[in-house]
């Protein structure tokens, strides 16, 4: 049984009907990319899981369905999501972004703990800790929301296009930290991107959507390897 | 030169007053980009609670803090039965039903304890200090004290605490703040309960003064609108100063002023609204973007 | 076309309309003088909610002070019929010319607030309107106010009702006529407005103002022009109200007018023609109703029958208020239509295309 599980999930915005019957599985543990042109349904996906969007099918994580939980019940469950756009709350600090990540936790020393390896791996946001989290570029910002949703100690991360206007430094550093956290924490990453190249690099699965269905899945390396398939749907 | 001084120290205190009220005002249009019309109402039924339990018997400072809780049961109650189910219609509709809230509040406190006013003990003597060569009254000071430890109090609850926190999230940015795991929901109720608190203390101060009977914070709640205004609509500490410049204005003019007198004050009260919306709509302290459109 | 398919083709509204017309030109024949009198009363608020609504559910603009407006009205015709001796079915359209220039003129520092901030300034302005009145003594007669000693009925009038019911017509019949024909008058006048391009320009400011503006509709002169309109339909009937109660006091305009108005417009159905004149039957004899069933019930002890009395207009308007704004935000007027159309849905079938009425507007309040 995989961690996270989507069957036939179809969803849209009040008469538009984005997914047609989506079907994808996260194995724990793993990083997996949900890749495809613009308007694919990439971020419906990813918003369904975290019941931003209606959506029927059925969705589980850990064996348990999603359906008709409110967004911040299935946060709870352990699924951190950074959507499109980061999420800062740009009214709060630095500092207070990043506790809203780990307040609802119990385990004090863990927590502490775990905020040194966020200023270890990002530390700007210790520079940073007190001011408004306006004032954050976009690259910070996203570092930010990784180490807000790491602090989570969640089982699943979804990164929607963490990549996204940031310089090629930037989404590489912020990609080997996905990476880390990913094998030492045993943090599984849906991973929503539109650099396909990049995503194939990381993770271990791939589907590829196309106008709301999965149109190819399999391993990354086949992916990879598929020169058709490179081509026509990942556009290298 | 004492006199002058007794106006303002009396302004400053009917300048707590107005800032508490307007803090509540505040707290709730951060929370929903809506200006509460009922919360004047909902203060005077607060303190109409805390006259009947004054009255079986129950002393002032338990009474006090006994009356906020129930103000906070209050609020959510309402935030519940009342605007949940409105929530996302537009903000027009939200006004108006704050308007018939108001009404309504207003008749079921007629209803239940009929509109003659009744006379509100004030815990503090009628005395005078000597400050500075001028007599400023206990009554003032107690007012500006009472104030001020709520408004530090809820300064600190917002501020330091993880409660404050995630309020403030669900306020500003409910749908990432869902993404955190906040019931932004519960927070939206807990918003208006806290507000609610707050405005009960403008209630339970003023009504030595002004006699309690339903109609006692028709005046109080444009004083504190004006407070909010000229403050600037999002920032509790615009109100907090907005409510001490109305206050100490409003005092000096209905002294100093003779064409002003009583029964103008208010129409002072209108003249700050207006003078600030048309010079600088954001007040003193708020920022030029809107939250909601 | 001839009169008789005039007749067979006018749809189903029009005859609605032409029987309400002639219910209330007949309706002083059969009540009497007192109720004529309060029938007058119901159409005069029915006229400032229709100002109201021009404002509000057509432009989009939310005005708790239109109780300020029809004091102003009032006093307007008041102070010229008692000091300058004018004649007071004269001074009703100068009042509301007036005061509809006062509104225009209102309408422009009104443009650049906020719908909130506008509300909560015309909040402020009804709740000071009543001291702002009091001040000028001289004037306004402060806090008395000013008689108005009540119209004779002109020879014509009189000689018409007579041969019609055969009594005599009290001055509070004439009254009643006089407002009659001014609510006609105004009613066809704003069922134009809404009907043709003004109506048609500020609704789309209503629904979106960057839209309407990019289409080239000239907000700021539509929005002034609203609110102009909205005054002058209140001072008209403010002026109406002081002819038919027969005096002004500034306690005669209190904060809670402005919320019966804005009662009277939600609950009939904001956005309608025909809701304002629901809403100002239902506003005006819901306190006057309850008043008088309450004591009839024998049930209810006399203290509490006292305090319904005086508490009950005001629960039952904020209860309706909110229970209308969550259930039924068209009001009155929307759930009849709702209704009417599923009705008419159900027994047309599927098949058939509803013929173009002019259906309200959703409420976009």
């Amino acid at each position: 049984m995989a961690l996270l599980e989507l069957e036939e999930v179809r969803a849209g915005y009040g008469a538009t009907s984005v997914l047609h019957g989506v079907s994808l599985s996260v194995p724990e543990g793993q990083i997996v990319s949900l890749l495809g042109a613009n308007g694919a349904g990439k971020t419906t996906t990813l918003r369904s899981i975290t019941g931003g969007v209606h959506w029927t099918g059925d969705i589980r994580f850990a064996g348990r369905s999603l359906r008709r939980m409110h967004t911040e019940d299935v946060v709870r469950c352990g699924i951190a999501h950074v959507p499109e756009g980061r999420g800062i709350l740009t009214e709060l600090t630095v500092d207070e972004n990043l506790k809203l990540g780990s307040y609802l936790r119990r385990d004090g020393a863990a927590v502490r703990k775990d905020y040194d390896r966020v200023f270890e791996y990002f530390p700007v946001l210790r520079e940073r800790r007190g001011l408004s989290a306006s004032t954050l570029s976009g690259g910070e910002q996203q570092m930010l929301a990784l180490a807000r949703a790491f602090l989570m100690k969640p089982r699943l991360m979804l990164l929607d296009e963490p990549s996204l206007g940031l310089a090629p430094l930037i989404v590489r550093a912020i990609f080997e930290i996905i990476r880390t956290i990913n094998t030492e924490d045993r943090v599984a990453v849906l991973l929503v991107e539109q650099n396909a190249r990049l995503a194939l690099e990381m993770s271990s699965d791939a589907y590829v959507l196309e106008v709301g269905r999965v149109a190819v899945s399999g391993t990354s390396s086949e992916l990879k390897g598929n020169d058709a398939v490179r081509r026509s749907y990942l556009g290298y | 030169m004492q006199e002058l001084l007794q106006q303002i120290v009396s302004g400053i205190a009917t300048g707590g007053i107005f800032a508490s009220l307007a803090l509540a005002l505040v707290l709730i249009y951060n929370a929903m980009g809506l200006v509460n019309f009922a919360q004047g109402e909902m203060a005077m039924l607060a303190t109409f609670a805390a006259f009947t339990l004054i009255n079986r018997g129950v002393s002032y400072w338990i009474a006090f803090p006994l009356t906020l809780v129930i103000a906070f049961a209050g609020g959510i109650l309402i935030q519940r039965i009342v605007i949940r189910p409105v929530e996302r219609a537009p903000i027009l509709t939200l006004v108006i039903v704050t308007l018939g809230l108001a009404t309504l509040l207003n008749g079921l406190a007629g209803f239940f304890f009929g509109y003659l006013p009744r006379s509100f003990p004030s815990p503090f003597s009628a005395q005078t200090a000597n400050i500075l060569g001028a007599f400023v009254s206990y009554q003032d000071l107690g007012v500006i004290a009472v104030t001020a430890v709520v408004l530090v109090a809820i300064y600190l609850l917002l501020q330091h605490t993880t409660v404050g926190l995630t309020m403030r999230a669900a306020a500003h940015h409910p749908e990432p703040s869902r993404l955190l795991g906040v019931h932004v929901s519960w927070m939206l109720a807990l918003g208006w309960g806290l507000a609610s608190a707050v405005g009960a203390v403008s209630g339970i101060m003023v009504a030595p003064i002004l006699l309690l009977e339903p109609n006692m914070m028709q005046t109080v709640i444009i004083y504190a609108f004006a407070a909010a205004v000229l403050g600037g609509i999002e920032s509790p500490l615009g109100a907090v100063v907005g409510g001490v410049i109305v206050g100490v204005t409003v005092n000096l003019a209905g002294a100093y002023l003779p064409f002003v007198g009583g029964d103008l004050q208010l129409a002072v009260a209108l003249a700050i609204i207006v003078a600030v919306l048309v010079l600088k709509p954001n007040g003193l302290f708020g920022r030029p973007n809107v939250r909601r459109v | 076309m001839s009169i008789f398919k005039l007749i067979r083709t006018a749809p189903p509204r029009y005859w609605l309309v032409v029987v309400v017309v002639l219910f209330f030109v007949g309706l002083p024949t059969v009540i009497d003088s007192f109720q004529a009198s309060e029938w007058a009363q119901a159409l005069i608020l029915a006229i400032a909610i229709m100002g109201l609504n021009i404002l509000v559910g057509y432009s989009g603009q939310l005005s708790l002070g239109h109780g300020a407006f029809m004091a102003l009205g009032a006093y307007t015709s008041a102070i010229l019929a008692h000091r300058y001796k004018m004649d007071y079915l004269l001074t009703i359209p100068i009042a509301g010319l007036l005061t509809g220039t006062v509104g225009f003129l209102f309408g422009v520092p009104a443009l650049r607030l906020s719908a909130l901030y506008l509300a909560l300034a015309t909040f402020a302005l009804a709740v000071v309107t009543p001291s702002l009145i009091k001040r000028p003594v001289e004037l306004t007669g402060g806090v008395h106010g000013l008689f108005l000693s009540p119209p004779d009925p002109p020879q014509f009038a009189k000689d018409a009702f007579t041969a019609v019911t055969g009594s005599a017509m009290t001055s509070d019949q004439w009254i009643y006529y006089v407002t009659l024909a001014c609510a006609l008058v105004l009613f066809w006048l704003a069922w134009n407005l809404v009907r043709h391009r003004a109506g048609r320009a500020m609704r789309a400011i209503r629904d979106g103002e960057v839209a309407a503006a990019a289409s080239g509709v000239n907000i700021a002169g539509y929005k002034t022009l609203a609110f102009g309109i909205s005054a002058l339909y209140a001072g008209i009937a403010g002026s109406l109200f002081g002819m038919a109660v027969g005096y002004v006091s500034p306690d005669t305009f209190p904060v809670a007018l402005s919320i019966q108005l804005i009662v009277g417009a939600v609950v009939g159905g904001l956005a309608s023609i025909p809701g304002p004149l629901l809403g100002g039957i239902f506003v005006y004899f819901l306190p006057i109703e309850s008043n008088q069933w309450i004591p009839a019930q024998t049930w209810i002890p006399s203290q509490i029958a006292s305090t319904v009395e005086k508490a009950g207009p005001a629960v039952t308007y904020g209860a309706v208020l909110i229970l209308i704004m969550i259930f039924a935000p068209n009001g009155v007027v929307g759930l009849v239509t709702t209704g009417y159309a599923r009705v008419r849905r159900r027994l047309r079938g599927p098949g058939d295309r509803e013929t173009g009425q002019i259906p309200p507007d959703p409420q976009a309040v």
